[in-house]
Order: C-alpha cells, then sequence, then structure tokens
C-alpha cells in the first residue's frame, strides 16, 4: 500500500505545496492506522486548502504559473490552478477530482469547495482527537446539510431575471477573475450574449455563443458581435475582402477532388489511367460549381447584392478560381459546430447537397468582410438582423492573457445561464454563509446526542467563506465575522463583507448575488467527500479504485 | 496535371513513445531540407509535410504541418507554444489590479545538445568539439550535415543518458498550435495515469475535442489539395483508445482523405509489472481492431518480438548495435523505416495518393498491414544493387517491424517495397557486354527492374510495387549512432572492419528497404494476439481495466470484430478468399 507509506503533493508550482511525509506504520495497529490515515488526508485536504484560500474573492491574489520550460499560466480560478497542478496525493486528488466536477457542473465554485472541505476536516478533527468516532461526525453532517439546503431555499430570492439582476449576477462572478474595470466591461457583454442566444421557455444553449480569441500586439478589449467570426478568409486573391448586404449559403458539400467509390489500384493502373479518373470526378465537382453559381445569378441579378459561400468541406484552387470569376467570395472547411451558429445567425439551411438549392435557402448578412493577422485570417459575419448566435472576440497581446480572460467570460456565461434558470439568486459576500450558521447553531439542539458536535462542525466550516475575503482584503478575519454576526442578529438582513471598507453590508442592496445552483451544488459535495475523508477505510477502497481506473 | 501537385499531408502524434519516433522522423526531414534556391528540388517534395507561415512581426516560418499530444508533465523543456512566433515575454498581468504572486519553476536543465541548439538559435558559433565534455569514442569525427542549423557543428552528442522526454532530443521549431497537452492525465508519477483503452476513449469530448478540433481546422483549412493523416499513435497504453476516438472522428469529418495509422510501441517500458503487461495486451487488442475500422489501414511498428505478454527477443539486426530499452534508440530505428515506408505519397513526381496506396493494400476489409525493414539494406561500399540482392537470393533482407514473421511460402495479397539511399550508377551491374550475366538481376537495365525482378522471385504471381529513392535519409545529430563498425560513414559495409583501437566513422547515411505487407502471414498472427486476449476475463485478472469503458460485451464484441479481421486473411490457393464465418482451423 503505497497510500500509506507517503503522502506527497507535488505541482508544477516550486513551493506551492507542502510535503508531508508519514513513515511507515504498524499495519496491525487498526485503530492508529486509521487515525494516521486521517490525519494524513486531513493534512492533504489543508494542503490544498493553502494553495487555494488567497484566490477567494475580489480581493484575491492573481497567480502566474511560469514552468520550467517558461510556460506562463495566469489565472486566479481555483478550477483552472487545480488542473495546472500535478496532484500525486490520492485524496488531494480526490478532493481536486470534485470541486473540478462542481465546476463541470455549475461553472463555479471550486475554490470555496476546496476551502469548505478543508475547513470541515479541521473543525472535525479537533472532535475526532478527543475521542468522537468519525461516523459521528458524519452523521452531523448529513443533519447539517438538511438543515442548511432548507435555509438556502428560505434565503434564496426569486424574481424576474431582468438586465440588472443579470448584470449583478455576472459581475459579482467576473470581478473576482479580472480587474473592476475589464470585469465590468466583460459583464455587458457576457450578459447581452446570453440575452441575444435566449429562447423562451427553452434550456439556454451556451453553444451558440462562439469565444474567439485574437492575438493583437497593442490591442486589449472583449466586443460582443451580433453575428460570427470565422478563424479563416477567403482562399483566392481575387475574392472582395469586403461584402456588404451579401446573401449567405451555409453547405456541405465537396468542392474538391477526392476519392471515387471506384477501387483504382496502383499495382494495376498507368498514370494516363488514373489521370481519366480524375478527370471524371473532375466534372462532378465543376457541375455543383455551376449549381451555386446559378443560384447567384439568379438572385443577384441587379447586382446591389454580394454573395457568399461558407462551405464545411473542401473547395479546391479550381472551383475557387470559377466561384471568383463570379464574385463570389467563398470559405471552405468551416468547423462543423459553426454550422448550426451560422444559419442561426444569418437565418438560412444548411445544405448537404447542391441539387435542390432554392432562394429560401440563403442566409443574409449586412456586412462580411476580412481581417488579416500575420498568418491568421478572419472574416466578420455582422449585421445579421436579429442573430441567435452571437460571438465574443476577446484581444489581448498573449496567450496567457487571452486564455485567463476567455476562462472568466466562460465562467461569466454561465452565472448569467444558472441565474435565468435558476429563477432565482442568492445574497453573497458571505451573507449567505453567516446566516447558514446562525440558523444551523438554533437547529443544533433538535439533532440528537453527539451528532450534535457534527452540526457545529459543520456550522464553523461555513464560515472560512466570509474570513478568508475579509482576510483577502486585509481585514481581520475574526473581527469582521463578529462585526457581520453582530449586524446580522440585529438587523434580520442578510449582511456581507463590504470588501472596500471592512464593514457589513447588505448584499441585496449593493448588488453582489451568487447562483442558488452553485450554492446548493456546493453544499451537496462538501459534505459528501468530507464524510468520505473521514470514513478512512472505506475511502481507501473506493477512492484508490476510481484514481486507479 | 494532377501527378505533380503538392498533396498536402497533415502528421498527428499521439502518446509519448510516438513523439519519441516522431521527433526522430521530424529531425531527419528537417536534415533533407535545402534553403539553397540552386540547388536541384530533391525527389520528395517537403511540401506535403510541411506548411510555409508568417509570425505577426512579418517573419517567414517553415514548420511541421503537425499535432502532438502528450501528457501533463512531459514537455520538460519545450515550451508549448515554442519561441517562433513568441510575442516578447511579459510577465505582467494585465487583467489584475490586485496582488499578483509569481510560482517560478526554476528552469528545466538542458543537455548539451539543446544548449547548443539554443546557441545556434541566438546565432552564437559552437565551440569546437569538446573532448574533456563528451570523452566517448567514435563521436567526434567531423560530418558534414546540410542542416542550415547544425551546419558544421561537427559533434557528437551521445545523448544515451540524458534523454528523458522527446524534446530532449527534438532539432526543430514547431508551429504554436502543434503541441496539445491533457491536462487530466499525469506522464509519469503513481497518480492519474492514462492506462487503460477506455480513459482514452472518454478524453475525446467537451474541451479536448474542441481544441483538437481547432487545431485541426487551422492546418486543414490552408491545404489546397489535403491527401490524408498520418497518425502515430501509442498502442500499449490508452492513447491506443485516444487514437480510436481521433480517426474515428477524422474518418467522420474527412471521408475521403486517406488515414494512415502506425500503431507504435516501445519494446519495453519502465517499471513494468505483470499487471501493466495485461493492460498493455488488452490495450494492444482493443486498438487494432479500432483503429483499424476507423484508418484507411493501420500498421503496427515497434522493435519487440511480438505482442503477447512474454513476447521473444527483438529481432536482430545485423548491422545495428542499439540498446533495445532505450526508447531514443528504439524510435530511432522505426523512424528511419518510416522515412522509407512512407515514400510512395511524398514523391514529387507520380506520387500516389494515400487513398489510392492505402485501398490497393486493403483490399477485402484486411485493414491491418505490416512492415518489414532492413536497416540497412546490406550492400559492400562499391558494389551494385544486383550483388547486394543476389547475396541475399535465398533469404529476404528484411525483418519484422510489426512483429509479424513471414510465412515464407511466397503468398502476399499485395506489397509496397521502398528501397532510399542508392545512386543511379550501383542500381545495376557495371558488368558490361560480352560477359555473361552471373543472375538475370545483372541483366536488367533500370533499378526498378532489379529490385521487381527479385521480389517477383519471392513472391512469384503476387501484386506489388516498388519505389526508388536515391537520396538516403541524412543521419545528422542527435541520431544515436547505433551502428555496427561494419558501416562505413555512407552506411555501405566496409571490406575490412577498422583496426581496433581506431575510431570508427560517424554513419551519416544508410540505405534502407522497407516492404509493407498485407499478406495471409496475419491471419494467424492476428489470431494469436485475438486468443491470448480472450482468454483472460478483464473483470477478474484486471477489474479497473473497464473502470471506464468499454462496457464488457462491447470489450467480448471487440475481440469478436479481432477475430473476424483474422479470418479476412485467410486464401484458397487460387487467392480467392472464403468467408470469414468458416470455422477456424489454422490455429
Amino acid at each position: 500500500m503505497g497510500f500509506m507509506t507517503w503522502a506527497t503533493m507535488s505541482s508544477t508550482m516550486a513551493s506551492l505545496m507542502t510535503l508531508i511525509a508519514i513513515k511507515a506504520l504498524n499495519p496491525k495497529a487498526e485503530v492508529a492506522r486509521a487515525q494516521a490515515a486521517l490525519a494524513v488526508n486531513i493534512s492533504a485536504a489543508r494542503g490544498l486548502q493553502d494553495v487555494l484560500k488567497s484566490n477567494l474573492g475580489p480581493k484575491g491574489t492573481m497567480k502566474m504559473l511560469v514552468s520550467g520550460a517558461g510556460d506562463i499560466k495566469l489565472t486566479k480560478d481555483g478550477n483552472v490552478l487545480l488542473h495546472e497542478m500535478q496532484i500525486q496525493h490520492p485524496t488531494a486528488s480526490l478532493i481536486a477530482k470534485v470541486a473540478t466536477a462542481q465546476d463541470d457542473i455549475t461553472g463555479d465554485g471550486t475554490t470555496s469547495n476546496v476551502l469548505i472541505i478543508g475547513e470541515l476536516l479541521k473543525q472535525a478533527d479537533l472532535y475526532v482527537s478527543e475521542g468522537l468516532h468519525p461516523r459521528i461526525i458524519a452523521e452531523g453532517f448529513e443533519a447539517a446539510k438538511d438543515k442548511a439546503l432548507a435555509v438556502l431555499e428560505e434565503l434564496k430570492v426569486t424574481k424576474e431575471m431582468d438586465r440588472e439582476t443579470l448584470i449583478h449576477v455576472a459581475r459579482t462572478s467576473l470581478r473576482t477573475k479580472v480587474h473592476a474595470e475589464l470585469a465590468d466591461l466583460l459583464t455587458e457583454a457576457v450578459v447581452d450574449a446570453v440575452l441575444a442566444i435566449r429562447k423562451p421557455n427553452e434550456p439556454i444553449d451556451l453553444f451558440m455563443v462562439e469565444i474567439m480569441e485574437m492575438k493583437h500586439k497593442t490591442d486589449s478589449d472583449t466586443q460582443l458581435i451580433q453575428g460570427l467570426v470565422l478563424d479563416h478568409g477567403a482562399r483566392h486573391p481575387d475574392m472582395k475582402k469586403r461584402v456588404e448586404n451579401a446573401y449567405v449559403l451555409t453547405c456541405n458539400v465537396s468542392l474538391e477532388y477526392e476519392k471515387t467509390e471506384v477501387n483504382s489500384g496502383f499495382f494495376y493502373k498507368s498514370a494516363g489511367e488514373r489521370e481519366k479518373l480524375v478527370a471524371a470526378e473532375r466534372k462532378f465537382i465543376e457541375e455543383r460549381v455551376q449549381k451555386i453559381i446559378a443560384l447567384k445569378n439568379a438572385v443577384c441579378a441587379d447586382g446591389s447584392k454580394g454573395f457568399v459561400v461558407i462551405n464545411q468541406k473542401g473547395v479546391d484552387p479550381y472551383s475557387l478560381d470559377a466561384l471568383a470569376k463570379e464574385g463570389i467570395v467563398a470559405l471552405r472547411r468551416a468547423k462543423r459546430r459553426n454550422m448550426e451558429r451560422l444559419t442561426l445567425a444569418c437565418g438560412g439551411i444548411a445544405m448537404n447537397s447542391v441539387d435542390d438549392l432554392t432562394p429560401e435557402c440563403l442566409g443574409h448578412a449586412g456586412l462580411v468582410y476580412e481581417h488579416t493577422l500575420g498568418e491568421e485570417k478572419f472574416t466578420f459575419i455582422e449585421k445579421c438582423g436579429n442573430p441567435r448566435s452571437v460571438t465574443l472576440l476577446v484581444k489581448g497581446p498573449n496567450k496567457h492573457t487571452l486564455t485567463q480572460i476567455k476562462d472568466a467570460v466562460r465562467d461569466g456565461l454561465r452565472a448569467v445561464k444558472n441565474a435565468i434558470e435558476d429563477g432565482s439568486v442568492v445574497p453573497g459576500a458571505g451573507a449567505f454563509e453567516v446566516a447558514v450558521h446562525d440558523a444551523l447553531i438554533n437547529h443544533k439542539p433538535k439533532v440528537k446526542g453527539r451528532a450534535q458536535l457534527g452540526v457545529q462542525a459543520f456550522a464553523d466550516a461555513l464560515l472560512i467563506i466570509p474570513k478568508v475575503l475579509a482576510q483577502n482584503s486585509g481585514y481581520d478575519a475574526q473581527e469582521t465575522l463578529v462585526k457581520l454576526q453582530t449586524e446580522y442578529k440585529e438587523s434580520g438582513q442578510l449582511v456581507g463583507v463590504d470588501l472596500g471598507t471592512g464593514e457589513p453590508m447588505v448584499a441585496s442592496e449593493a448588488g453582489v448575488w451568487d447562483n442558488y445552483s452553485v450554492k446548493k451544488q456546493l453544499l451537496h459535495s462538501c459534505t459528501v467527500i468530507a464524510s468520505n475523508i473521514l470514513l478512512v477505510d472505506e475511502i481507501m477502497r473506493a477512492g484508490m479504485s476510481s484514481l486507479k481506473g | 496535371m494532377m501527378g505533380s501537385l503538392c498533396r498536402e499531408v497533415v502528421t498527428l502524434q499521439l502518446g509519448h513513445y510516438s513523439n519519441f519516433v516522431g521527433t526522430h522522423w521530424w529531425n531527419l526531414q528537417d536534415a533533407s531540407l535545402t534553403y539553397d534556391p540552386d540547388t536541384p528540388p530533391g525527389e520528395l517534395q517537403n511540401d506535403v509535410l510541411f506548411r510555409e507561415g508568417q509570425t505577426l512581426g512579418g517573419q517567414m516560418t517553415y514548420t511541421p504541418r503537425l499535432i502532438a499530444m502528450d501528457l501533463k508533465g512531459s514537455l520538460q523543456t519545450l515550451r508549448q507554444e515554442g519561441c517562433l512566433y513568441e510575442t516578447g515575454k511579459d510577465l505582467t498581468a494585465l487583467t489584475w489590479e490586485g496582488n499578483v504572486m509569481m510560482h517560478k519553476a526554476s528552469p528545466t536543465a538542458k543537455n548539451p545538445f539543446l544548449l547548443d541548439l539554443d546557441k545556434l538559435d541566438k546565432g552564437e558559433q559552437l565551440s569546437g568539439v569538446d573532448f574533456e565534455q563528451i570523452p566517448v569514442p567514435h563521436c567526434s569525427v567531423s560530418v558534414e550535415t546540410i542542416n542550415s542549423r547544425l551546419e558544421r557543428a561537427q559533434k557528437g552528442y551521445q545523448l544515451e543518458g540524458s534523454v528523458r522526454v522527446w524534446s530532449d532530443f527534438l532539432r526543430i521549431h514547431l508551429h504554436p498550435r502543434t503541441i496539445s497537452v491533457i491536462h487530466k492525465y499525469n506522464h509519469d508519477g503513481e497518480t492519474h495515469l492514462l492506462e487503460a483503452f477506455g480513459q482514452g476513449e472518454a478524453l475525446l469530448q467537451g474541451t479536448v475535442l474542441e481544441e483538437l478540433e481547432d487545431r485541426l481546422h487551422f492546418f486543414i483549412e490552408e491545404c489546397d489539395y489535403l491527401q490524408g493523416f498520418q497518425v502515430m499513435c501509442d498502442l500499449a497504453d490508452g492513447f491506443s483508445g485516444l487514437g480510436s476516438k481521433v480517426t474515428e472522428m477524422l474518418q467522420d469529418s474527412y471521408g475521403g482523405r486517406g488515414i494512415l495509422t502506425w500503431g507504435l510501441a516501445p519494446v519495453s517500458h519502465p517499471d513494468t509489472t505483470p499487471m501493466k503487461e495485461l493492460y498493455h495486451l488488452f490495450n494492444y487488442s482493443l486498438g487494432m481492431v479500432h483503429l483499424a475500422k476507423n484508418s484507411s489501414f493501420f500498421c503496427p511498428l515497434t522493435l519487440k518480438g511480438g505482442l503477447a505478454r512474454q513476447p521473444p527477443a527483438p529481432p536482430f539486426f545485423p548491422h545495428l548495435n542499439y540498446d533495445s530499452t532505450l526508447w531514443y534508440h528504439s524510435s530511432s530505428v522505426l523512424a528511419l523505416a518510416l522515412d522509407a515506408l512512407t515514400v510512395p505519397y511524398r514523391l514529387r513526381h507520380n506520387s500516389i495518393p494515400m487513398w489510392e496506396f492505402a485501398d490497393t493494400l486493403t483490399v477485402s476489409g484486411r485493414k491491418v498491414v505490416a512492415a518489414y525493414g532492413a536497416l540497412p539494406f546490406p550492400m559492400a561500399q562499391g558494389s551494385s544493387l544486383p550483388d547486394a540482392l543476389g547475396a541475399c537470393a535465398a533469404t529476404l533482407p528484411w525483418k519484422p517491424l510489426s512483429t509479424c514473421p513471414e510465412l515464407g511460402d511466397g503468398r502476399c495479397f499485395g506489397q509496397s517495397v521502398t528501397l532510399r539511399g542508392l545512386e543511379g550508377q550501383s542500381l545495376v551491374s557495371q558488368q558490361r557486354l560480352g560477359m555473361q550475366p552471373p543472375t538475370t538481376l545483372h541483366s536488367l537495365d533500370c533499378g526498378e527492374d532489379v529490385l521487381s525482378s527479385y521480389i517477383n522471385g519471392h513472391y512469384p504471381a503476387t501484386p506489388f510495387s516498388v519505389h526508388l529513392v536515391s537520396s538516403p535519409s541524412k543521419l545528422t545529430p542527435p541520431f544515436p549512432q547505433i551502428f555496427s563498425q561494419t558501416l562505413g560513414p555512407q552506411g555501405f559495409l566496409q571490406d575490412q572492419a577498422p583496426p581496433l583501437n581506431t575510431l570508427s566513422p560517424l554513419v551519416s547515411s544508410i540505405p534502407v528497404l522497407t516492404s509493407l505487407q498485407s499478406s495471409p502471414a496475419l491471419g494467424p498472427w492476428l489470431s494469436e494476439l485475438q486468443r491470448g486476449a480472450s482468454t483472460m476475463d478483464p473483470r477478474r485478472v484486471a477489474p479497473s481495466f473497464l473502470s471506464q469503458g468499454p462496457e464488457l460485451s462491447d470489450f467480448q464484441e471487440s475481440l469478436e470484430q479481432l477475430r473476424l479481421l483474422a479470418g479476412c486473411y485467410r486464401d484458397d490457393c487460387d487467392g480467392t478468399l472464403r468467408s470469414s464465418s468458416e470455422e477456424d482451423d489454422d490455429s
């Protein structure tokens, strides 16, 4: 059992995590073994906690990771950080797995997850070291979680998800990822993007928001394009770089030579025979090109409108030539995922054949133009009337900046989507945790026996959130917490930390809103994982096999 | 017209060993590049594999059309984005106004070869041969390389001890879109390893899939006449499953193109255990079925003696002197073989498109083909091809590179034979008029005829094609010196070995003969693999192998498909196929 003899966490970031080495223990000492394993697991959980702690909140610390080779990663996101680390300790990696799964489901909450799990174990450890069996604590955790979920239902604010509310939700999320000015810029773009693609009574498909990055030496900006940006351009020198008022044909039709169904073995065929086969195939392709040209001539008879073909399959130089001669702009090898977006942005139907082309198949764009940056080309398809697919264009000077903004934008989109789908939001800035703590303390006497201690541990653990928020802003954690709790008791209003002053503030008035679904998921996953780690023997079996996969 | 088009190929390298082979392969390609406009164009069209590009600063670049996937922690000294397109080191956090904490790992140590590359990149001169630094014999003789960057770097590098990962001997710059790191699994360590087929299969979704699609799009969209993909895929670990999904996706999206897949496996893995060997066997079997199904053809490529759990010793190459356990060595031999095997679709003139190349070799569902190679092709200095082939009249000079021994009965469904590295004069007999030619081979007028006649002698009345390319693969540093003392600088057999205690010359090229075959030998070979895997119940012997899929029933179905695949290779004397559903009686 390598698990018992070592416990190390290594990371790509030197000295980010402490090394914990535990010598082999007497395998016969069953109790000692379980306790020692718990100690190891708790220190692993707290190791992770130490790494992520400084991330939390709008005043947290940004981390720049520079690898031995010089690769740079910039992040404030717990999820990203956990993915970057090479975590070798099984328990730490289990926690990381759960925490990142949280992100996969709800798009946020990784750091909170790790902080709360670490704190649950720390609180539990106090009681275990005094002889309380971990199973009883786990029971208390379970009771506390149920109560906390009930409190969540009471505290959530169900309201009309108008643009203003969504702006507040997105801003709360984004201000923890990027600086205020940038966050506010992204906030508007993110909310308007979701509103553009939102359809009544249907789940929001964030897939319809394309995030396109553009590396630009001097420009750093993010904008919402009401349409699509494709990262390729026309491949013919005579095709126009700018077309106004254009018909858009979206299709998936091969306009290049490819192998025929006829089996053409090179053992038997001469070069001449092969050429004949090729010529026959070319004829088919030319006919397809002619059909597209015929449609263009039919709809553009008066010459006032342009014609753009966007094809998922290839278009070879001969076909490009023929199309260019007719004034048609053609883009080839469009990404599969952009085909649906194209018709949602421009209208029209994506065609799999050119046999039954009609004007009704065509979409429309007010402006199509090409932009070149080094070896990369971009095609903007804009002014699309009422687009149901839009693009967030992120510009930045280098890869690590672009990646970080893209990560932030994704989280912001998820926050807006969650808010709309939840139909409710939860006061943030630690207000929720303070209220739940209070409710749990009141609830404690109703829980039977020593499991009460588990409820107490759970309640105390949640306070890590307001405490770390205060701490990261340079305030005294305990002093701030006392102020919050006092204010909450006196006013009955949900108060969080004002990170500008360290004083209590009414979270709803300040417009600090968190996602209901994130909080809910958080309560579930923290409890499950902390309980499992407490029950060490089980985790060893379940954990190891799921890790070995 | 179409005959001399440049038909582009996109290369994919999936897994660490594939990247070892790929690194040697690209080093070999790079060694043959000439930037001198006065040099006549070579027989091979480099633009098939490379692309011209331009940095934001307007500088021209020439980089492989390549996507290389590997796991977290495998890059070591190599930056994921490379440095060609670097926009300047910017260590500011533009997006944050609060605290920024920098975690800087100490730079990974570089071996002498990489340090020299850095110097060359900065335009510095290399110091002369440093005997003190590299005190090993036969590495210090000057060798003329035409590689522009290592030109006149008259140095041999003994990298055997210092190569940990493939980037330790990577000579060329890669495009920033080339390297893709899978963060879900670790390259080494004890947890989060990509060990099972199912883990790999499950990877290709979400952002991993999207990122791969974006990279493919970048390299493919600019191609005017894409002919297809050459996929090098690790067969022993979970990359076998990832490769299956990647080739499936390629087939879906680029159906009309060729997908030529090489399943690579090192001779041995460090720290192996019986359980790991079992995983390898399952991965070989599942990978064989799925990679074959999704590719135009699938060819295992390894120096192992077999794919069973206790395989025989690796094949013996009489003129090679390599350490089969070193990935750095074994991968160099495979790269050299690949450089010949892939010739037909890389020719400047009259090349055969990938799809046609594959279709011809894979008639009737026989998607798995086997490679053989004579490395080097044994030929005495100053002798001729007829002489050399005459010397191996009884036994073919090549050894299995897919672990599939030939049956030696002259049966073959089809094969492609390539000979690289013999110039015009040496291709035919120099004996002239009036003399009775000693063999038929000596009477023929061109190399193609000589080689064809020889092949025809060994495989009477079977279809085959031969390709001869006079330019050899150029073995410039850091290609390892793995050759026996019997070889001269051009890889020909010396009359006499150099006297003891003298430095043997650095071998800078060798002639290579390869064959890619679809033959009845693959039938029993596939059957054996299938039997080896199906006698084991994964639920009992390796319970976690299936923990991330496939379902047991799918696992068994795959093995059944493997059995049917083996059946495709049975033939009657007249060459027609029997139905694969007939009883398997040759087992």
